[in-house]
C-alpha cells in the first residue's frame, strides 16, 4: 500500500502552476488523505511551505529526490 | 580607509554598488577604480573578491537573474480564476521592479550584450507567465482550432510584451504619464485588455467560479 492517495507531477512548471494544480488536486481529496507532489522549480520548497501555512493543509514532508523536489501534503 | 566588514559583508557591499553603477552606465561605462571608490576600498581588495570586471558583472547578473517571485498569495488569496491569478502575478512582478528598477535595466543590458544570464532572466522570471498562460489556454482552447499552438504562443508573447513595455515606460522613462498609475491599477488594466484581446468577454469573466478551474467555462475561439 502506498503512503499517499494521489500524485501530482508538476515537473518543469514554474510558480504558480504547481501550487494551483496542488490546490485543485487537494480539493478532490477526502479529509485525511495525502497528496504527493513532484516539482522541479527551486522556488517550490518555500512556496509549498507558505501554501500549507496559509491554507491549513499539513506539509508532512518536503525533500529532494534525484534532482526533483517531493512534497507530501495531507488534507486535514 | 573604510570601516571593517567581514568577507561576505564586503562582497555584498561590492555587489550592491556595482549593481547600481552597471545599471546606470552599462558594463563598458564603469571602471574597476570607480567601483572601488564607490565601495570605499582599494582596487586590490576588490580583486580579492572578484578576479575581473567581467567576473563582477557576471555575479551581479547572476544575483538578479536568479531572483524568483512567489505567487502563492495570488493563488491563495483569490478564488483562483484565471483573471484574478494573472492580476495577482502581474502585481507581484511589477512590484519587484518598483522595488528595484535595476532588475529591469540589467536585464535589458544582458539582452543587448548577449550575456548567457538572459536565459536565466527568462527561466526564473518570465517563464512563470508563459507557463501559466500556455497551460491555462491549453486546458480550455478548442483542440480542433487551426493554428492552435501559434495562438497560444502568440497570446503568451503578447502578454509578456505588454508587461515589459509598461515596465519600460513606467520605470525607465520616469517622465512618462504612466508614473502616476498605481501598480495595482496597471496590473488590472493590462490583464483586462489581454483577456479581451484573446477573446474572453467581460461578462464571462465576472461570473464567480467555484475555485479550481483555470479559465471560465468558455471555449476561446479567436477569429
Amino acid at each position: 500500500m502506498s503512503d499517499f492517495d494521489s500524485e501530482l507531477d508538476a515537473s518543469g512548471l514554474n510558480c504558480p502552476l504547481p501550487i494551483l494544480r496542488a490546490k485543485k488536486a487537494i480539493s478532490a481529496l477526502e479529509n485525511g488523505q495525502t497528496l504527493k507532489i513532484i516539482a522541479t522549480d527551486p522556488g517550490s520548497v518555500k512556496d509549498f511551505e507558505a501554501f500549507c501555512k496559509q491554507t491549513g493543509n499539513e506539509l508532512l514532508s518536503s525533500g529532494e529526490e534525484g534532482g526533483k523536489f517531493v512534497f507530501m501534503i495531507k488534507k486535514p | 580607509m573604510s570601516t571593517r566588514l567581514s568577507g561576505p559583508e564586503r562582497r555584498q557591499s561590492i555587489l550592491k554598488e556595482s549593481q547600481r553603477l552597471f545599471a546606470e552606465k552599462g558594463f563598458h561605462g564603469v571602471s574597476i577604480d570607480e567601483i572601488a571608490r564607490a565601495v570605499d576600498v582599494s582596487p586590490a581588495i576588490l580583486y580579492r573578491h572578484f578576479s575581473s570586471k567581467q567576473a563582477l558583472y557576471d555575479a551581479v547578473l547572476l544575483e538578479l537573474s536568479s531572483q524568483r517571485e512567489s505567487y502563492v498569495d495570488a493563488v491563495v488569496n483569490s478564488d483562483a480564476n484565471f483573471e484574478e491569478v494573472l492580476i495577482g502575478m502581474t502585481e507581484v512582478f511589477i512590484r519587484s521592479i518598483d522595488t528595484n528598477p535595476n532588475l529591469l535595466r540589467i536585464e535589458m543590458q544582458s539582452l543587448l550584450d548577449g550575456n548567457p544570464a538572459t536565459s536565466e532572466f527568462f527561466e526564473n522570471r518570465w517563464k512563470s507567465f508563459s507557463d501559466y498562460i500556455n497551460f491555462s489556454m491549453n486546458e480550455r482552447l478548442s483542440y480542433d482550432l487551426a493554428n492552435r499552438e501559434i495562438t497560444i504562443l502568440s497570446a503568451s508573447l503578447m502578454f509578456q510584451g505588454m508587461v515589459r513595455e509598461a515596465l519600460l515606460q513606467k520605470y525607465l522613462q520616469p517622465q512618462d504619464r504612466l508614473v502616476d498609475i498605481s501598480l495595482e491599477e496597471l496590473s488590472r488594466e493590462l490583464v483586462t485588455l489581454f483577456l479581451r484581446a484573446i477573446g474572453l468577454q467581460q461578462t464571462q469573466l465576472s461570473q464567480k467560479e467555484t475555485g479550481d478551474s483555470a479559465l471560465p467555462e468558455t471555449i476561446i475561439s479567436p477569429s
